[in-house]
């Protein structure tokens, strides 16, 4: 057992700090909202300041352009991020795509686009959920049959992230109505500028706009860009969605200690009753308890990262991790609403909003993550079932 | 990062666990809480032959050079068999205080026989205020003079051969190492309803010397502190142990539990509260490897991974006692099921060397909460 860092992580790890001392965060423009999972929001111009660095690719084989850095490095780049309240947002789906291509992509997929996603130019939303498809995803809709060169996408794809300001989309899509439900499907590269695409914002109750509604209507895709073979689109979905859900929540845990500094801070300087909030035994004790959860939650991550890296299976690690992170992170923007009274309504605009109006943005956001990538009660069952050998529920 | 075991933490645990099976059935357990004494000599005894009192004591000593690691996990083990012994009270926290505050004197008169398991300890710290701080601390006691006053909750008084007392001197805290048959010394059975034998330890002009003190005269929190954190890790694993077996217990049952017509474990409400459980077991065993592995390092902050481990450990292993209730329902209210055990070993564990509300304080300081 060796539960600190190498002397190249620490190195690293400052490295990136230093990085970020030269280039604020703060001071890049943002193209898109933040989900509040801790990866901050839309920038393509910090994503190219960070491609410039070398850093999206870095952990990519050489033959794919990347640095073959281990695996560590990527956990230790996305950690410092987040806990300086980076705007890097859609690095971890970009990552998670360039999988993909490397794995299951055609030459030209690979040539076009691993060297625009290693700069910070390409950009993706993922197309999976629909309306009626959402827990139960099998029963999706959208359809794609092959005319000649291409493949022709008609469907109605629903809670995109970023879809509106990203490059291209992964779509599911049925290549095959008589095959059993899973069977049938299979994995697109979309490209934004496509004719018969109509991408619309739904603004979400922040007020801000993180989700898209995608309509396909005749959506022409080369295709070689199919990802692998028609069919398998399912089984590369599943194969993804235990790493899926590991990326997504892995930097919370750093992102959540940058919101309780905020409260610790605001705690130390506000008065309430006579004496520092902080002194308020029942804020202490919540602020601490929290705290240590959030260390909890990053050692469980760390420890599934690290099994990821050794190839061994987590059929239910990332779930687990994602529930305690998503409903700690609750409880948290809860408490922080709570301290901050009726301050905590309060957004950026307003000259006295504490903490820059985070906190209702955090408190807001944190609504959504018990809901998306696997809603929390989706997830207990993985956990019984894959974790615990509990029996199935038999599905109808 | 490395989360795995080393080969030998790997034979240790499966020895532990196999030994203990055979050894400490529920039936033991069940009888032992019952009996007054609590005690089975032949299990010390077996425990002994393996070395495991003396995990932390030197080589040169006899004992078998263990890391805090190994403890942590045989510490789990024990848990997990809900094994009543003195050994968190007198092989890791009296033998660790002999060993890191002890003279040579001591270390030699002591050391061979607690590795051996020939000779126990305990700690006589908490008083009425029933703290571990050193406010809660009353007694008064100078080397050369007489103790006289009350301990409480002392755990396994009526199985050591030494009792070492935390009394308040002029210059700061005494630690006394005691024969517990010394005149003035005496005993009386604080009944509860865990299988932890605690006894009040009363002190009635009990004649203290120079050579009874351990680790110098008005220092003796200074040696005192590093224990309370090794108790209190300790107390944390045992409680991911009892907390790991009420899992066990808990999946096992829902999966034969057969209730219109199919297992209860295929019921959602049953499954979810059973992922419940899972995680507050692996988040408490992370959080007691990270704080074992950073007091092992003697990294900067050991301290604060020691009280979060404690204080997590407190509350997530008991929300799984309370938890597995549910999920066994009517049979686990019996007192033939084994669970009670668990559960109330768990209420214990969480009080002793320090409760949430003490260790939390650790922990707000760190986070920087003036």
């Amino acid at each position: 057992m060796e539960l600190g860092f190498t002397a190249d992580e620490t190195r690293f790890a400052a490295d990136v700090r230093v990085f970020l001392r030269a280039n604020p965060p703060e001071t890049f423009p943002v193209d898109g909202m933040d989900a509040g999972y801790g990866s901050g929001a839309v920038s393509r111009a910090f994503l190219r300041a960070l491609g410039e660095r070398g850093w999206i690719a870095m952990t990519w084989p050489h033959e794919f352009g990347g640095a073959a850095q281990p695996f560590t490095h990527k956990l230790v780049l996305l950690e410092e991020l987040a806990a300086a309240g980076a705007p890097f947002g859609p690095l971890e789906g970009c990552d998670q795509t360039a999988e993909s291509i490397m794995h299951y992509g055609s030459e030209r997929l690979r040539r076009e686009l691993l060297p625009r996603i290693a700069r910070g130019d390409a950009t993706f939303w993922q197309g999976f959920s629909e309306p009626e498809a959402g827990s139960d995803l099998l029963s999706l809709k959208s359809e794609a049959s092959l005319d000649g060169d291409d493949y022709v996408i008609r469907g109605h794809k629903i809670w995109s992230s970023h879809a509106g300001v990203a490059d291209y989309g992964l779509v599911l899509a049925r290549t095959r109505r008589e095959a059993r439900r899973s069977h049938g499907l299979s994995m697109f590269v979309v490209d934004n500028r496509t004719s018969g695409m109509d991408i619309r914002p739904i603004r979400s109750m922040t007020g801000g706009v993180y989700h898209y509604e995608v309509f396909l209507d005749a959506v022409r895709v080369p295709k070689d860009f199919l990802l692998g073979r028609e069919g398998e689109g399912f089984v590369q979905l599943l194969r993804g969605l235990d790493t899926d859900r590991f990326w997504g929540r892995f930097y919370k845990a750093p992102s959540l200690k940058r919101t309780l500094s905020g409260l610790v801070e605001y705690a130390n300087t506000t008065v309430r009753h006579g004496q520092p909030l902080a002194r308020d035994l029942v804020i202490r004790r919540r602020l601490s308890e929290l705290a240590t959860e959030l260390e909890v939650i990053r050692l469980l991550f760390y420890r599934t990262g690290w099994m990821i890296e050794r190839g061994m299976p987590t059929p239910y690690e990332s779930a687990l991790g994602k529930v305690f992170a998503d409903e700690t992170g609750q409880k948290l923007a809860a408490l922080g609403m709570e301290m901050l009274g009726p301050y905590g309504s309060l957004t950026g605009d307003s000259r006295w909003a504490p903490l820059r109006g985070e906190i209702q943005h955090v408190y807001q956001t944190s609504l959504g993550h018990t809901i998306a990538g696997g809603t929390s009660e989706i997830l207990r069952t993985t956990i019984a079932t894959r974790g615990l050998g509990l029996p199935r529920e038999a599905r109808s | 990062m490395d989360f795995s075991l080393g080969e030998p933490q790997r034979l240790l645990v499966n020895l532990a666990r196999a030994f203990l099976r055979e050894h400490c059935p529920p039936e033991l357990v069940q009888q032992l809480a019952l009996d007054p004494r609590g005690f089975s000599d032949d299990l010390w005894k077996r425990m002994s032959a393996l070395g495991w009192p003396g995990l932390l004591v030197p080589g040169s000593f006899g004992g078998s050079e263990g890391t805090l690691l190994d403890v942590v996990l045989l510490v789990e083990e024990m848990g997990r068999a809900c094994l009543p012994s003195p050994f968190i009270h007198s092989s890791v926290v009296a033998t660790s205080l002999i060993v890191d505050a002890g003279s040579r004197r001591q270390q030699s008169a002591f050391l061979p026989s607690l590795a051996l398991g020939d000779r126990l300890m305990t700690l006589a710290l908490t008083e009425e205020a029933a703290g571990f701080h050193p406010d809660d601390v009353a007694l008064k006691g100078e080397p050369g003079g007489r103790l006289s006053g009350r301990k409480l909750f002392v755990k396994d008084a009526h199985l050591a051969d030494h009792v070492i007392v935390v009394a308040r001197g002029s210059g700061g805290f005494n630690l006394f190492v005691i024969d517990s048959g010394r005149s003035g010394v005496t005993l009386a059975p604080m009944p509860n309803i865990s299988g932890d034998k605690l006894f009040e330890v009363d002190l009635n002009e009990v004649a203290v010397t120079d050579d009874d003190l351990l680790g110098g005269a008005g220092r003796g929190w200074d040696a005192l502190a590093p224990a309370l954190r090794l108790g209190a890790l300790a107390r944390a694993a045992e409680m991911v142990g009892c907390a790991q077996r009420a899992l066990e217990l808990s999946v096992e049952y829902a999966k034969v539990r057969v209730q219109s017509g199919r297992p209860i474990g295929s019921f959602q409400a049953i499954q979810h509260h059973c992922a419940d459980l899972l995680r507050d077991v692996e988040g408490a065993r992370s959080m007691v490897h990270v704080a074992a592995w950073n007091v092992h390092e003697a990294q900067s902050g050991a301290e604060t991974f020691v009280a979060m481990a404690k204080a997590h450990a407190g509350a997530a292993c008991l929300r799984v006692a309370r938890k597995a209730h549910q999920i066994l329902g009517a049979i686990s209210y019996c007192e033939e099921h084994p669970l009670h055990l668990f559960h109330k070993r768990i209420l214990t564990a969480a009080q002793d060397f320090g409760d949430a509300g003490v260790h939390l304080e650790t922990v707000a300081q760190a986070i920087g909460l003036v």
